[in-house]
């Protein structure tokens, strides 16, 4: 039976901002992971507090957050190590090749494929949409010829409503390789984007535009799947703003930034165990003593001091529900919070402005974010829940998905 | 009868079309031309077992299985490739070179029964090699084929003589190892010796069929799970488990059997078979692992194999070489090596499995390590093909740390 200090279960954002801080922290971390991380599900865009609880648009995050009830995660982790989050995380980023920008006082407002806008908090440059539209007088939109779900003229008319129609719009479709096999993704542009070649014929096709300050060339998310090298480079070729857009899965972004964690990871020296459900544990008072995860035909036991839950809520199995109102946390068996009675589970649009009840379902914790019962009282002394295992807000709905799960896989490092 | 989640073709329906197994597939990574396992396993599977209706692009899922471990919930992608492929095979005729790589131990067979069977084989594929008669066949052309070492695994135990246990394993050695690599199993059996084991062979056993299951030979794959299941119940009932060296034979004597057959047995059977790290790595957590180990002053590169990752308990091989004095290990991860068990032999193949394969030889060109190291035998190749590196497989290493 191995141990380390110790164990994270989940390996989508708040898992491996948990295993990363713990492991910098001179910690010896065992990463138990089951399916690829949900990265490449994810823009890899840091949200932390996008709309307010009659979703209404918060301006400043940071100010947002102080405004939320006590029992959302955020209370419970507090602004100074939400603040302390952002600059681990930022740091991290810079180190690894594709920095970060924003802050917790302001949006950035990131194009989506449609052309609506979206709040963000943290983003890399290549895809901080406001900060490169800001002043522009002419917008070009660079469709790829054969690739699905980006359309521009769809973009453009939707642009002209957000970002107003007294500026200009063109429309280009860049041409590849690619086309005459299967429909292409993001991420095969991407990958052929990572190519000299690519580079190459990528930045020609938009010469027409080089060295015009008040225009920005608005893209898929192609550029390269390594850091932000590609964007520098092309940037650099075009002179002119490029921005990309947030899309439909496969994420560019999410596995870009996916690979800089894998990196780190290895870097310090956690061990990911790949392929490995976790199915339960042992536990003796309110100390877990071991956890046990499938290993193919068999069950493998692994022992730590502290173990760190990011087993994603009810999206990615880590909250389950056989029968209504009796929501389950099926590796510790930990009280799990959900709003009682039928009529309050959802409302009759999915999406609307208004949240969803299901979408709080969650495990409650103290400010240590050490899981509690309903009398407040600890279950576990040595597990700490992160990400989408915690209850107690909606994440689509407020739009703080990452921001949550970097903030809480941050600060059950620390404790 | 078996769990559901157990089956293959059961697993289809949990496909939420999320994408992550096409993130992960080194193939469609390669190539455009395979739509990838998204759509061809999961979503073209639900289609294919009712009507007759195959995808053209099947035949470039290389069974890395990628894509299963991918997957958030658990669709057993590669295997559903594998099915359809199977189906596919028993209405369409195969291609020359198929017989001929689903079925390395027929062949290794017919070398043993000849007298200088191994050298005249070797000396002929040298020579078919350089007339083109592999590229004819539809094999691809650059490539060695493995040659054949001058005495079997099998013929090297019959003369072996060890110390006598009431601890007793059954040694699996696969074709590659039997027929290719026997020094793998050599020193796999004097690991054991020095941990106070005999080491068992059961001749009865056949290939473990994988090649077979990638070709197209299903009908046949599952004749040798039926008979390799009885043996592992067999040696079950004793009380004595049956391990493997190759991470290939044991996923598939331990998983895909179940997956792709769904019998009952085939789960019992599995739970009784372990890779060779992975019994090292239990043996130590009881206290039983010898580690009185002599200095081996070597920094080791790892290329972990994909069919090893599939079986979920971590890199047992690297935790127990870190032990041994003088020894480091560093994971190349860089995906996969490309090869695939027979995928990179194909000719129309080649050129992708080389593609997959360039992130492992440049991260093993640049390495400053003593001795690259991994667990399967097609791997191994591949990384000699694509690096002239030659690797050892990591129980070699251990051998040597314990003077052997």
């Amino acid at each position: 039976m191995k141990h380390t200090d110790v164990i994270v279960i989940g390996s989508g954002l708040a898992g491996l901002t948990a295993a990363l801080a713990s492991a910098r922290q001179g910690k010896s971390v065992t990463l138990l992971s089951y399916g690829s991380s949900s990265l490449s599900l994810n823009s890899g865009l840091i949200d932390f507090l996008g709309y307010d609880d009659s979703h209404k648009a918060v301006k400043s995050p940071r100010e947002g957050i102080m405004g939320l009830p006590e029992t959302h995660p955020y209370s419970k982790i507090g602004m100074e190590e939400i603040a302390e989050a952002v600059d681990f995380f930022r740091d991290f980023a810079k180190e690894y090749h594709m920095p970060y920008h924003g802050s917790l006082d302001k949006q950035i407002l990131v194009p989506t494929a449609v052309g609506t806008l979206k709040p963000t908090c943290l983003a890399p440059h290549s895809l901080a949409g406001s900060e490169s539209l800001e002043g522009k007088k002419k917008i070009v939109v660079a469709g790829i010829r054969g690739l699905k779900d980006f359309y521009a003229d769809i973009m453009v008319e939707n642009l002209k409503k957000s970002l107003g129609d007294d500026l200009a719009y063109e429309t280009i479709e860049i041409e590849t390789p690619l086309t005459g096999g299967r429909d292409i993704t993001t991420l095969d542009v991407a990958r052929w984007l990572d190519t000299p070649e690519g580079v190459d014929s990528f930045s020609k096709q938009l010469l027409a535009y080089k060295g015009k300050k008040d225009t920005a060339v608005i893209v898929p998310q192609v550029l390269g799947t390594k850091g932000h090298a590609c964007y520098l480079t092309v940037s650099s070729r075009i002179e002119t703003d490029i921005v990309e857009t947030t899309g439909l899965p496969p994420s560019t972004n999410g596995l870009r930034l996916n690979a800089m964690f894998r990196q780190a990871l290895r870097d310090n020296n956690v061990e990911i165990v790949e392929n490995t459900k976790v199915i339960g544990s042992k536990c003796e008072g309110k100390a877990c003593k071991c956890v046990i995860a499938e290993a193919g035909v068999r069950e493998k036991t692994y022992t730590a001091d502290k173990y760190i839950l990011a087993t994603g809520g009810f999206y990615s199995g880590g909250i389950t529900m056989r029968s209504f109102d009796q929501p389950e946390e099926p590796i510790f068996h930990l009280p799990v919070y959900s709003v009682k009675g039928e009529e309050n589970w959802s409302n009759e649009q999915l999406f609307s402005d208004k949240p969803q009840g299901y979408a709080k379902t969650g495990i409650m914790t103290d400010e240590t974010l050490r899981p509690v019962d309903e009398q407040g009282q600890h279950v576990l002394e040595n597990v700490f829940v992160v990400g989408r295992d915690l209850g107690g807000y909606d994440l689509c709905f407020e739009h703080s998905g990452n921001g949550v799960a970097l903030a809480s896989g941050y600060k059950a490092a620390k404790m | 009868m078996s769990e559901e989640k157990d089956k293959a073709i059961y697993s289809a329906d949990h496909c939420l079309s999320c994408t992550s197994c096409m993130s992960s597939c080194p193939v469609m990574e390669a190539t455009q031309e395979y739509r990838g396992p998204k759509l061809v396993g999961p979503a073209h599977s639900r289609m294919h077992f009712s009507q007759e209706d195959y995808e053209d692009s099947l035949d470039f899922c290389s069974n890395c299985k990628s894509c299963d471990r991918a997957c958030p919930s658990g669709v057993a992608v590669s295997t559903l490739n594998m099915l359809q492929r199977g189906e596919y095979y028993r209405t369409h005729p195969h291609k020359q070179r198929d017989q001929m790589l689903a079925h390395g131990e027929d062949m290794g067979k017919l070398v043993r029964s000849l007298p200088f069977g191994a050298a005249c084989a070797n000396l002929g594929m040298k020579i078919g090699k350089s007339l083109g008669v592999f590229g004819m066949l539809g094999i691809a052309g650059k490539r060695d084929m493995p040659s054949y070492a001058s005495q079997s695994f099998y013929s090297w135990f019959k003369g072996y003589k060890q110390q006598p246990s009431d601890k007793k394993v059954v040694f699996f050695p696969g074709c590659f190892i039997n027929d290719n690599e026997p020094q793998v199993g050599i020193a796999f059996v004097k690991v054991m010796q020095k941990n106070g084991y005999e080491v068992l062979v059961d001749q009865k056993f056949n290939c473990c069929g994988s090649p077979m299951v990638v070709t197209g030979y299903l009908d046949e794959a599952k004749e040798h799970a039926h008979n390799n299941v009885a043996r592992i119940l067999e040696w079950k009932a004793k009380g004595i488990p049956v391990i493997a060296c190759c991470t290939s034979c044991s996923l598939m004597l331990k998983e895909e059997y179940g997956e792709l057959f769904g019998e009952d047995e085939m789960h019992e059977a599995g739970a009784n078979v372990y890779d060779a790290f992975e019994y090292l790595a239990i043996m130590e957590e009881k206290g039983e692992l010898n580690t009185s180990f002599k200095e081996v002053k070597e920094s080791l590169m790892y290329h972990v194999p994909c069919h090893l990752k599939s079986q979920g308990f971590g890199t047992p091989a690297k935790d127990i070489l870190e032990e041994v004095p003088g020894v480091s290990v560093e994971l190349a991860d860089a995906g996969c090596c490309g090869i695939s068990g027979n995928f990179g032999f194909k000719d129309d193949k080649y050129e992708i499995s080389m593609k997959v394969g360039a992130k492992l030889f440049e991260r093993i060109n640049i390495s400053q390590a003593d001795e690259v190291i991994c667990d399967c035998g097609t791997c191994r190749m591949q990384i000699n093909h694509g690096t002239q590196v030659k690797p050892c497989h990591p129980i070699e290493i251990l051998a040597k740390a314990y003077g052997e």
